[in-house]
């Protein structure tokens, strides 16, 4: 007879060094997105060589045209600016263990609702007009992305199918106003510009005109594109750490994602947070949609746009690469606009055309999902490893390295998908306890 | 009082009606690819790319092959292929079956893009010659009745499949053995592989069968209705059809009522410019109408109980 050996469980190993158990985990969400974007951008090399392009060349161009010089690194920025955004919105909202696919008509919203305060009030002084914009914008948002939450939490509607339609409800009532209300004079299917006030300066030419004025100028501060709400983008990243990490209400939701039962057993206001989670995603995406329109000529709402255009979806990307941690959020966000801006040199020097970016972030969207990396780990060096959760329930309590945070879509791909919040978690029946102990040690590491 | 008498004689044309039915069956197609794909267990948000890829092949394939059933071919076969991409991830790499969708759908746009770019060299978009083009078939002379006529008799071939792909469907899926299978592994994919059911080739199939039916809307659209490829042509109609399968509760009749409802609504919008009503305002009410339907005032919507999970053989 074999005699049973004593589990070894957390309490009984030494404990780690913290820098240790920090790169533990960084590891295997860093070595997921690494592997995901060079298979993707392996993919996509193939794709240009059957078209009779070059793929190391074309790269190499679309390197060049996002980060080659300050010119083209200030467009770049442009970009993530709107991606920050976006991903926030679709970081916390997975953080909930939900899907937000609405940032996009969030976004519409937010946009609308900063233009119509513009164009309803055109005298009002610039003091007055830009904070309120920035304010209602996000509030529209919150309101549009909370509707989600609320039909989630009442009603248990799958909250992709309801993003899914007020996405395009928000694009053809936007499309409306845009062509009937809110029309410019004499124009298709556009409103007019932003009274001047109303928008928001230029960095270079904002840093020349205050710190400038003590410390060296920059000179011919009109090429660098990139506006001052690229601050707003960060200083949103730190909100996103500090309400995820320092919270109540953070801590809460990250229950409520990884382990709904979890959640529910702890006495976690399931309802309430999630409304909150939904809203605060649709903030950050209304202000993504302002922000862009406060800070980029025209400076006007143009017809179709938002039903065009990938921000909002590209959110959903960044998300993922960035594992929804604010550091990660931000490096996809450079990465995803990166690809797009630097799409355009590619085209204009090598002939590849520029939509090959949206095929490598699809690829890319795709290799982050699908469980096969692990496999592919397998033959990495230790300390990218994935090391997944042991089957059984003691050892469950030891996995220091399973991946934290917000993984909760990609790892345990169970919750992300709950069609009726707290019955139905995937887990099987006979691991409910073990998975709740599990959970909160894993919330507690963080 | 104008919108009255818009309203009356938009109505009373058989024109809107002709419209309502052909854009009822071009949802009707990629919806019933949602309804199998979803009853097996594997949530499918990608039909809207599906379709543009169809679309785009059946363009390039029937000026390629020069032929009109190479068009509608290719059109299947690539909606297949990007539905077999979307089943690989999903059922045997279990990703988040909501980000490969998403990840078809932007793949689709891109690879359109880049293929139509690449191989036209960026000069104007295909268009194919009438030869070329899905015929409308008349039915003799069914097809001189007033009204009934060109309602229901001077329709494109393609509707007519539809109407038949509906009708085989709900047979399948309700009075079959096979659909059984489909939907025990949909709702109890553990009872259904004690049973016997192999899971994977049941949910494989059902996949596939969403792209061929997505494939050859877009076949529908580009190679009948329009004649020309123009980028992202599908705009949002897959996301219809997508809400007209949850609209319709999952079930082909629901899914095929629901998508005569949004058709009427699709027909009726550009005919109203003068009525003073918006077009796009009018585009909302599929939208409205399913968020209606899902809060649940118009009787509850239940997925299958397995949708949208991965399947792990050995779990309980």
């Amino acid at each position: 007879m074999a005699v049973p050996t004593v589990p070894r469980t957390l309490e009984q190993r030494p404990p780690e060094p913290q820098l240790l158990a920090r790169m533990r985990r960084l590891g295997p969400s860093l070595s997921r997105a690494l592997l995901a974007i060079i298979l993707a951008f392996s993919l996509g090399g193939i794709v240009i060589t059957l078209t009779n392009g070059n793929p190391l060349a074309a790269y190499w161009n679309m390197f060049l045209g996002a980060f080659g010089d300050l010119q083209s690194f200030s467009y770049t920025l442009v970009i993530v600016t709107s991606l920050i955004f976006a991903g926030l919105s679709v970081a916390i909202a997975n953080r909930a263990g939900l899907f937000n696919i609405g940032a996009q008509g969030q976004l519409a919203v937010g946009a609308m609702t900063a233009g119509i305060i513009a164009f309803k009030a055109p005298n009002a002084p610039g003091w007055l007009l830009i904070p309120l914009m920035i304010v209602a914008s996000a509030l529209a948002g919150a309101i549009w992305g909370g509707i989600v939450g609320l039909l989630k939490a009442w009603r248990g509607s799958h909250e992709v199918v309801t993003t899914i339609m007020l996405n395009w409800t928000a694009f053809y009532i936007s499309d409306y106003l845009i062509s009937g209300p809110f029309k410019a004079p004499n124009q298709a299917n556009q409103t007019s510009s932003l009274p001047l006030q109303a928008t928001l300066p230029r960095l270079s030419i904002w840093y020349n005109d205050t710190l400038g004025k003590f410390l060296p100028q920059i000179p011919q501060p009109e090429q660098y594109l990139v506006d001052v709400s690229i601050f707003f983008a960060l200083i949103a990243l730190v909100v996103y750490w500090f309400i995820t990490r320092r919270t109540t209400f953070g801590y809460e939701v990250r229950v409520i994602g990884q382990n709904p039962k979890a959640a529910q057993y702890a006495g976690i206001p399931i309802k309430r947070n999630i409304v909150l989670a939904m809203a605060l995603a649709g903030a950050f995406a209304g202000l993504a949609g302002s922000l862009h329109l406060m800070g980029q000529f025209p400076y006007q709402l143009i017809g179709t746009t938002f039903a065009l255009d990938t921000t909002g979806f590209d959110g959903i990307g960044v998300a993922l690469l960035g594992n929804t941690t604010p550091l990660g959020i931000l490096f996809g966000a450079l990465f995803f606009g990166g690809l797009r801006q630097g799409g355009n040199l590619m085209q204009l020097n090598t002939n590849v055309p520029i939509d090959v970016y949206r095929f490598i972030e699809a690829l890319v969207l795709l290799f982050i999902t699908a469980q096969f990396l692990p496999g592919f780990q397998r033959y990495l060096p230790n300390w990218l490893r994935v090391n997944r959760p042991p089957a059984t329930a003691t050892l469950a309590a030891s996995s220091v390295g399973a991946p934290t945070g917000g993984a909760a879509m990609v790892d345990l791909p169970d919750n992300g998908n709950n069609l009726h919040l707290a019955e139905n978690n995937g887990l099987p029946p006979g691991e409910k306890l073990a998975s709740v102990d599990r959970h909160s040690d894993q919330v507690e590491e963080n | 009082m104008l919108l009255v008498q818009v309203l009356l004689r938009v109505l009373g044309s058989s024109d809107l009606w002709a419209a309502t039915l052909q854009f009822g069956a071009l949802l009707l197609l990629p919806a019933l690819g949602g309804v199998i794909s979803e009853r097996s267990g594997v949530t499918n948000i990608a039909m809207e790319g599906m379709m543009l890829t169809g679309a785009f092949a059946a363009v390039m394939g029937a000026k390629a092959t020069n032929s009109l059933l190479g068009g509608v071919l290719f059109a299947m076969i690539a909606g297949g292929l990007m539905a077999l991409i979307h089943g690989i991830v999903s059922i045997h790499l279990r990703a988040n079956q909501i980000v490969s969708g998403i990840g078809i759908n932007i793949a689709a746009l891109g690879l359109t893009n880049f293929l139509l770019f690449t191989l036209t060299n960026g000069q104007g978009y295909p268009s194919l010659p009438n030869a070329l083009r899905l015929p409308n078939i008349s039915w003799g002379p069914l097809a001189n009745i007033p009204f009934f006529g060109p309602v229901l008799f001077q329709q494109n071939i393609v509707f007519y499949l539809a109407v038949l792909i509906l009708l085989g469907m709900q047979f399948l899926l309700f009075h079959t053995n096979i659909g059984l299978r489909i939907r025990a592994v949909g709702e109890h994919p553990q009872a259904a592989d004690t049973a016997g059911v192999n899971v994977f080739r049941v949910r494989y199939l059902c996949v596939i069968a969403s792209g061929l039916l997505s494939g050859l809307a877009g076949a529908f659209f580009s190679q009948g209705i329009s004649g020309v490829f123009n980028p992202n042509m599908t705009a949002g109609a897959g996301f219809i059809a997508l809400a007209a399968m949850i609209f319709g509760k999952y079930i082909p009749w629901g899914a095929a009522a629901a998508c005569l409802i949004f058709g009427l609504g699709e027909a009726l919008s550009p005919r109203l410019q003068d009525s003073g009503i918006s077009a796009n305002l009018l585009s909302t009410l599929p939208y409205l109408l399913t968020l209606v339907a899902l809060v649940g005032l118009v009787g509850r919507t239940t997925a299958p109980a397995a949708d949208g999970i991965p399947y792990e053989p050995g779990t309980e």
